[in-house]
Formats: structure tokens, C-alpha cells, sequence
């Protein structure tokens, strides 16, 4: 086998082996290739689908769900989720996690209440709810960046303290002594559209221009996609995060007063799991959980996916034990077809070889 | 603000003042002398070349110069003045740029807007992504990279694309000293070939470069200059006509290594692995046969398959069709634990994600296969003992073989991943990239063990990028295309014929 051979006949005698129509299926691939260029659009449309396919499934069975009463409904329930939910997908696409929303939106809103019932001005009460929840989202921002702690430890941690903090205003909801317009917010309307889904929609406007227009916006999805790059590059890498944390905390502080505002209370216990539903939104909608990659219209589909779910069980009478179940599943189907639908593009995508 | 300006007057005005010195550079960690004063200059339009073994202080240097570490002493001028270098701030508006082996880029961005980060075009906070694009597309141009479409994700590039990226990048920051670290390690032939043409289009515009290297031929190649680090001293600096490849390692390791690969005087016996009519998903109908004692490579582009295809014989990568042998006996498809069973072992190719498992010690990870497969080791016996063996016989430097493997140098660690397999009944040997990132004296005794493994009677098959590899170990030589074994060359081939083979079907 190692006698010197004619190299040449052997080379010539390989060349033959090559197979011919190549070119077809290269063609091929850059249809398919165009079709799927942009991933994250591709998602979208994908989860879009779903939530299309969940409302005819829901009025099918139950009459009461197609009905303006009931999208009203549903509108305003969603919408602090929503709100929350944007907030964090800016901070998931920085690779980061709040898992303290939930205990801010509490906090916030007891708060804004007890300020309201010693008479304080409502928007006065309001601006200092929000101050308090970009106080803890800073708190979290700074510890994570300046501290190099994980941001799940961190906000784990803030999760509890929030959370005491609102039992340590008060113990149980604040009912008597709001002002009258305490609801104004939670019940008002414009035209057909609840107060709510209003400023959820603002919320979720901003957000998804300042993540695709801003420099900011750049700056957020290159802290996530390559931090160290986005370092060397000149970025302010943690001014950045310790940003996206304040709005995290604030937006969750929103998110508590059109929650309190429509149930009229100011309540410590409201808002128990809310992280994970908001966390289940930003990841049904699509946004990477390592980072570098998602979309506000993802997330707000994904948000109103989690609505749609619960409102229409609700409405089917399923038992809210189940819903939890219901819950998780679509949770993590949504992240098994993500995956798939990765790896798809990925296949599809992958370059040949080139000589240049 | 970022405009490439081709005719910079700089060739000529600021030809005699350096565009960087560095003088007396030091530097102290706990218990190491990392650089010793060190100094250091660049001229405008200059390759600058940086050399030294492992350990040897250039990557101290390049991190001073990034400003990621404060020297102890020393100081550094950039353009006649004094420079405090604190923070990759700093280094930017000095204009410095660095291209690390580590590729930094964004993949989720796109070209454009990797292209500007950090220094975004736009008012108010506004991302002016119009504006992003014609800058990226103009600069480019510049560097004969207009094919890239700026609006494309980085994602989806290749790393030669997107190391143009990141020179783009450095050169929309009006850097004009750019700094690469070992950038052509994740390059194959052609594309190193198109780096060097951007590298002399930089040196026109004036650029001054240092070039962080291990390979010998393109600091010939490329280099004006080269600089020799020895235990964080500078050695020497050598002018293009006095580097020779042999001089450089004499002052590199101090000594006279002679020829780095052994000699190759192997008398391969019978066929041990034979592989009939192999295909997956990225590899086609290949047969392979390697006999005892020889020392097989398997050459090719990236992409070519040759990664695939000693994971495919490893059982690691689905099989569809063929079958893989070892010492006539048929190994089951599909199965890591058969093809171990069969005596194949596998040194993959990335040591630190695959070779090993950094948190456990020397003696945990040479006894991984040993623990696991009682039925197929070489000798039982005292683990302790049958761990020192391992050890011994690959000369791994380590304190202790309770020692965490991840303290060990690059070199030791691939000689435990290569040790592992010795304390079983391994008759094949797949190896990949074996010496990748390691210092040129460390590569230098991993070859002596190569050698010295397929001398008892080891069959081996051998993919690597850098050809002096194969051309200096192999007795024979595959050279895959898309998956197919193109052709077959003898271990006294040239480097272009292996190359000429392994593009003549590089793109359909």
C-alpha cells in the first residue's frame, strides 16, 4: 500500500467517483434559505399560528369566549403581564433574569395604597410606587454587575425581601379609604379599549422600537449575544444592565398599580408566581435564554398566549389545578419547538465549504 | 468619521516616529515574573511579528496593551505620546484594535451593526441604521470583502468572514494599530490566503500590525520584523532576512531542537481498522484502512468531514450505512461504548469541551475509560498505580496526579487525553487536532509520543489543519472533499499537492 503508486491515476480515479446533480440541491436549499432567512420572524409567524389556533379551539367549545365582553376581559387581564413581560425580555436578551418582578408588583402596589389612603395625591402615590420599583430593580442591577453575582441569585433574593417589605406596610389588602379614582385606571375605556391594554400597548411600542432603533437597543442585544465583544467594542456594558434592571423594577411597579388599580386594592398578596408567567411569556415568545436574541412582538404574543390559556380554561370550567398543569406544558412545548425549528435553520443555513 | 482614507499621508510624514513603543514593560503576579522590561516599537505600515512559546509573555503583553492588565513598570507611547492604557476604553481611543483568537463578534447583530458597536452613527440616542450600513459596505470594500452583505446576521458567517469583520470593525474605530492574536488558527489554506492580502492592503493604508503567532512559515511570510519572548523577556528582534524557522526556535526555546517531527523509519504490519462504504450526515461511501503502526492522516477544508468522520468510526456521529473493523472484528454502529469495547479511542478536537472534564483531577480523567469498561483495560490492578503508569509514560508535568487537570498547560492536558486510552486495549487511535494551541516545544513531544505510539504497534489516523503535521507524521495521506475521500497521497507528498487535491472540488 505504500509503494509510490502513479498519484496522479489515483487522484484522477477519485475525481470520477464525484456524484453529478449538486447543483439542484443547492438550488434548493437557497429557496428554502429565503423563506427561513430571518429566524426570529419565522418564530414569530410559528407563535402567532399557535395563538390563532388556541382562539379557534376555545370558541369552538364555549360561545361566551368570542364575545367583546370577554376580549375586554382578557385585555385587561393580560395587560400587566404584558407590561412586566417587556420589561424583561429586554433583560433576558441581555442575558440577564428578574425573577423579582412578582414581589416588586406587590410591593408597589401597597405602596402607592397606603400613600393614597393618608391622603397623599394619586399621582404622587403612583410616582413614588414607581420610584420604589426602580429602586429595587437598581439594587438588583448593581449587585448583579458590581458584584458578579448571578442574577437568579439575586433577584431570588430581592423575590423574598419585596415580598416582606409589602407584608411589613401591610398585612392583609388595603381596601377602605382609596380615593374614589383609585380605579380610574384599572376600569377606565377608550372607545372599545380598556385603560389597561392601552398603556400595555405604549409599554410594548417603546420597548420594541428602542430595542431595533436605539443605540441602546444595539448596545442590550450585544451584552447578551457576546458580552466580552460588546466590552471591548467601547459599550457600557454595565450601565447598560443596571439599566435594564431599573426598568425591570419599574415596569413591574406599572404593571402593579393597573393590577391593584383594577382590583381595587392595594394587596401584598397579589402577584404570587407573576414572575414565572411573565418568564414563560418572553420564552413562549421566543426570546433565547442564552442570550443575544428576541422580539417584543414575540413576547407580547406570548403574553397574550398565557391569557388566552387561562381565560379560556377558566371560561371552559377547567379547574384551575389543571391550568397550572396546562401551563407548563404549553411552557415547555413552546421551547421544544423552538428548538426544533433552531436547528431546522441551523441545517438549512450551514455554509459550504468555499474557495475563495 | 470613519472614512478609510487610502491616501493617508502617514507613510511619509510619520515614517520615523514609532507608531507604538513600548519601553521596560514589567509585570508581577503573585509568585510569577510575567514580563520583564520589556520593549517593544511598531512602525507605521509594519508586521510586527510576536513570538514565543506558551507561557512565554505575549499574551501578558497584548493584554497590557489592551489595557485589560496595568504593567508594574514601564510605559507605553502611542504616536510620540505617553499612554495610560486602563481599560479597552482607553486602547479604543487610542486606536488600537484587537483581533483575538476568540473571535468577538455579536452573532445575533448583523455586519453592520458589529461593524459600528460601541461607536453607533445616529443623534439622540438614535440608531441610524442607513448610515451603519453605507460605512460597513465602504469599508469592506476597503479590505476586498464586498461580497459581504452588511444587513446579514453575523451569525451565519464564517469565522474567516467574520474575522474581516472584526478588522472592519477595527477599522471604523480609526485604529492604526491593529493587534492579531494567532489569527489564522480557525483559518484553512485559501482563507489564510486572503487574510495576508488584507493585511498588505492594510500595510498601504499605513496600518501598523503585531502579529501574535506560532506558525513559522507565515511569520517568514509576512513578519518585517519578528520578536522573540523567553520567560517574559524579549530575546531578540529579528529583521525578515535573519528569522529563519530554525533560528527562531533556538531562541525560542533556548536550545537547538533539530527537526520537530521524528524520523520516519515505522514498518507498519497487518490492517487493524478497516472502514468499508462509511456514510452520515456529513460524510459519503468512505474507506479507510490503517495498519499497525502507521500513522494515517486525514487532510481536507473545513467542512470537508474529517471531524465527522473519525466521530462516525468513534460511534459519536450517526452511522447510516458501512461498516468499521478493528482487527477483523466487526465494531457495532452507533455506539461509543462498542467502538471502546473494539479498542478505538479518540482524542478529540476540542481538549477543553471534550477532552476533558476540568473540575476533576489528572488521576479521575486518565481513569475514565478505565473505570468504566473492566472488561477491555490493558492490565488491572491499583488504580493509583495504573494511573501513574499513564502518567509516566506520557511525561505529563504535573504536580501531583491528584492535581485539578485544569491548572495543567495546554501540552499536559492533551497528553492525559492521549494517556487515557493507553491504560486500556486500545488498538486505533483517532486523533484530532491534536497539538491545536499548543507551544511549539510541547507539539514538538507530542509528536516524539505520536511516533513512539503507532512504534507499538498502534494503528493511527491523524486530522489535522496545519499540513507540516501531516506531511511530517503521515505515512499516508486521505484527503477528504464534502464528505469523500478525494484521493490518496504518500507521506512524502507536497503541501501543494494535498492542498490542490482538497480544493479542486471546493466549491459545487
Amino acid at each position: 500500500m505504500n509503494a509510490p503508486v502513479s498519484r496522479q491515476s489515483k487522484i484522477r480515479q477519485f475525481k470520477n467517483r464525484l456524484p453529478n446533480g449538486e447543483g439542484n440541491s443547492v438550488q434548493r436549499q437557497s429557496v428554502w434559505r429565503s423563506i427561513v432567512a430571518d429566524r426570529q420572524r419565522l418564530q414569530t409567524i410559528v407563535t402567532l399560528l399557535v395563538l390563532l389556533l388556541m382562539i379557534v379551539v376555545f370558541s369552538f367549545f364555549n360561545s361566551r369566549f368570542l364575545t367583546m365582553s370577554n376580549f375586554q376581559n382578557l385585555a385587561r387581564n393580560t395587560a400587566p403581564l404584558i407590561i412586566a413581560a417587556s420589561a424583561m425580555t429586554a433583560v433576558m436578551i441581555a442575558r440577564g433574569l428578574d425573577l423579582s418582578v412578582g414581589s416588586v408588583l406587590a410591593a408597589c402596589s401597597v405602596v402607592a395604597a397606603s400613600l393614597a389612603v393618608k391622603g397623599v395625591p394619586l399621582p404622587l402615590a403612583f410616582l413614588a410606587a414607581l420610584a420604589f420599583g426602580a429602586f429595587i430593580g437598581f439594587l438588583n442591577g448593581a449587585i448583579i454587575v458590581r458584584m458578579r453575582v448571578s442574577p437568579i441569585i439575586v433577584t431570588l433574593g430581592s423575590l423574598n425581601i419585596a415580598r416582606g417589605i409589602a407584608y411589613l406596610i401591610t398585612p392583609s389588602a388595603i381596601l377602605v379609604g382609596l380615593p374614589p379614582d383609585w380605579s380610574a385606571i384599572g376600569t377606565a375605556k377608550l372607545g372599545p379599549f380598556p385603560m389597561p391594554i392601552l398603556i400595555a400597548a405604549v409599554i410594548a411600542l417603546i420597548y420594541s422600537w428602542a430595542s431595533q432603533r436605539t443605540k441602546f437597543g444595539k448596545h442590550v442585544y450585544a451584552v447578551g449575544g457576546n458580552e466580552e465583544a460588546a466590552r471591548l467594542s467601547g459599550v457600557p456594558v454595565e450601565r447598560t444592565l443596571i439599566s435594564l434592571y431599573v426598568l425591570s423594577g419599574m415596569m413591574a411597579a406599572l404593571a402593579g398599580i393597573v393590577l391593584s388599580s383594577r382590583v381595587g386594592s392595594g394587596d401584598p398578596n397579589i402577584g404570587v408566581g407573576f414572575e414565572l408567567e411573565v418568564i414563560a411569556a418572553v420564552i413562549i415568545g421566543g426570546t433565547s435564554l442564552s442570550g443575544g436574541e428576541g422580539r417584543i412582538i414575540g413576547t407580547v404574543i406570548g403574553a397574550v398566549i398565557v391569557g388566552v390559556l387561562s381565560n379560556g380554561l377558566n371560561l371552559s370550567g377547567v379547574e384551575p389545578f389543571w391550568q397550572y398543569v396546562a401551563q407548563g406544558l404549553v411552557l415547555i412545548a413552546a421551547v421544544v419547538v423552538d428548538k426544533r425549528v433552531n436547528e431546522g435553520v441551523l441545517r438549512m443555513g450551514r455554509r459550504r465549504p468555499r474557495a475563495a | 468619521m470613519s472614512s478609510i482614507d487610502l491616501t493617508e499621508p502617514a507613510l511619509a510624514a510619520g515614517a520615523e516616529q514609532p507608531l507604538l513603543k513600548a519601553s521596560g514593560l514589567s509585570k508581577q503576579f503573585p509568585g510569577v515574573r510575567a514580563l520583564t522590561g520589556v520593549d517593544f516599537d511598531l512602525m507605521r505600515g509594519e508586521v510586527h511579528c510576536l513570538i514565543g512559546e506558551n507561557g512565554a509573555g505575549k499574551s501578558t503583553f497584548v493584554k497590557i496593551l489592551a489595557g485589560a492588565i496595568q504593567p508594574d513598570g514601564g510605559e507605553i507611547v502611542v504616536r510620540g505620546e505617553r499612554a495610560g492604557l486602563t481599560g479597552p476604553r482607553d486602547a479604543k481611543e487610542l486606536g488600537l484594535a484587537f483581533i483575538f483568537q476568540e473571535l468577538s463578534v455579536v452573532d445575533g447583530l448583523t455586519v453592520a451593526e458589529n461593524i459600528v458597536l460601541g461607536s453607533e452613527p445616529g443623534a439622540h440616542g438614535r440608531f441610524d441604521a442607513k448610515s451603519a450600513s453605507a460605512t460597513a459596505r465602504k469599508i469592506l470594500l476597503g479590505i476586498g470583502f464586498d461580497t459581504l452583505d452588511p444587513d446579514m446576521r453575523v451569525g451565519r458567517l464564517s469565522t474567516a468572514e467574520k474575522q474581516a469583520v472584526m478588522i472592519a470593525k477595527a477599522l471604523c474605530a480609526n485604529a492604526d494599530v491593529i493587534v492579531m492574536d494567532e489569527p489564522t488558527s480557525p483559518l484553512e489554506e485559501q482563507e489564510v490566503r486572503r487574510l495576508f492580502q488584507v493585511i498588505a492592503t492594510l500595510k498601504q493604508q499605513g496600518k501598523g500590525i503585531v502579529y501574535v503567532s506560532h506558525k513559522m512559515r507565515e511569520i517568514e511570510e509576512i513578519g518585517d520584523r519578528v520578536t522573540v519572548f523567553k520567560d517574559g523577556a524579549r530575546v531578540a528582534t529579528l529583521s525578515r532576512a535573519e528569522a529563519t524557522p530554525r533560528e527562531l526556535i533556538r531562541l525560542m526555546v533556548g536550545r537547538d531542537l533539530g527537526d520537530i517531527f521524528p524520523a520516519k523509519d515505522r514498518r507498519p504490519g497487518r490492517e487493524v481498522l478497516k472502514v468499508r462504504g462509511l456514510s452520515g450526515a456529513r460524510i459519503r461511501d468512505v474507506d479507510v484502512t490503517v495498519r499497525a503502526g502507521e500513522i494515517v492522516g486525514v487532510a481536507g477544508l473545513v467542512g470537508a468531514g474529517r471531524t465527522e468522520l473519525l466521530r462516525s468510526i468513534f460511534g459519536a456521529d450517526e452511522v447510516s450505512e458501512g461498516e468499521v473493523s478493528v482487527d477483523g472484528n466487526k465494531v457495532s454502529a452507533n455506539s461509543v461504548r462498542a467502538a471502546i469495547r473494539s479498542g478505538i479511542g479518540l482524542v478529540p478536537e476540542e481538549r477543553r469541551g471534550q477532552g476533558i472534564v476540568g473540575v476533576l483531577s489528572v488521576f479521575d480523567n486518565v481513569l475514565l475509560p478505565w473505570q468504566e469498561f473492566p472488561g477491555s483495560r490493558r492490565e488491572d490492578g491499583e488504580p493509583e498505580i495504573v494511573a501513574r503508569q499513564a502518567v509516566e509514560s506520557m511525561s505529563v508535568k504535573t504536580p501531583s496526579i491528584r492535581q485539578r487537570i485544569s491548572l495543567l498547560s495546554g501540552g499536559n492536558q492533551q497528553k492525559v487525553v492521549v494517556g487515557k486510552w493507553l491504560t486500556m486495549q486500545t488498538r486505533v487511535l483517532l486523533l484530532d487536532e491534536p497539538t491545536r494551541g499548543i507551544d511549539i516545544g510541547a507539539k514538538r513531544e507530542i509528536y516524539k509520543l505520536i511516533d513512539d505510539l503507532a512504534k507499538s504497534g498502534l494503528a493511527i489516523l491523524l486530522v489535522s489543519s496545519e499540513l507540516p503535521e501531516i506531511l511530517g507524521l503521515c505515512d499516508r495521506i486521505l484527503v477528504l472533499n464534502n464528505g469523500q475521500v478525494v484521493g490518496e497521497l504518500s507521506g512524502d507528498a507536497s503541501e501543494a499537492e494535498v492542498i490542490e487535491l482538497s480544493m479542486l472540488h471546493g466549491d459545487q
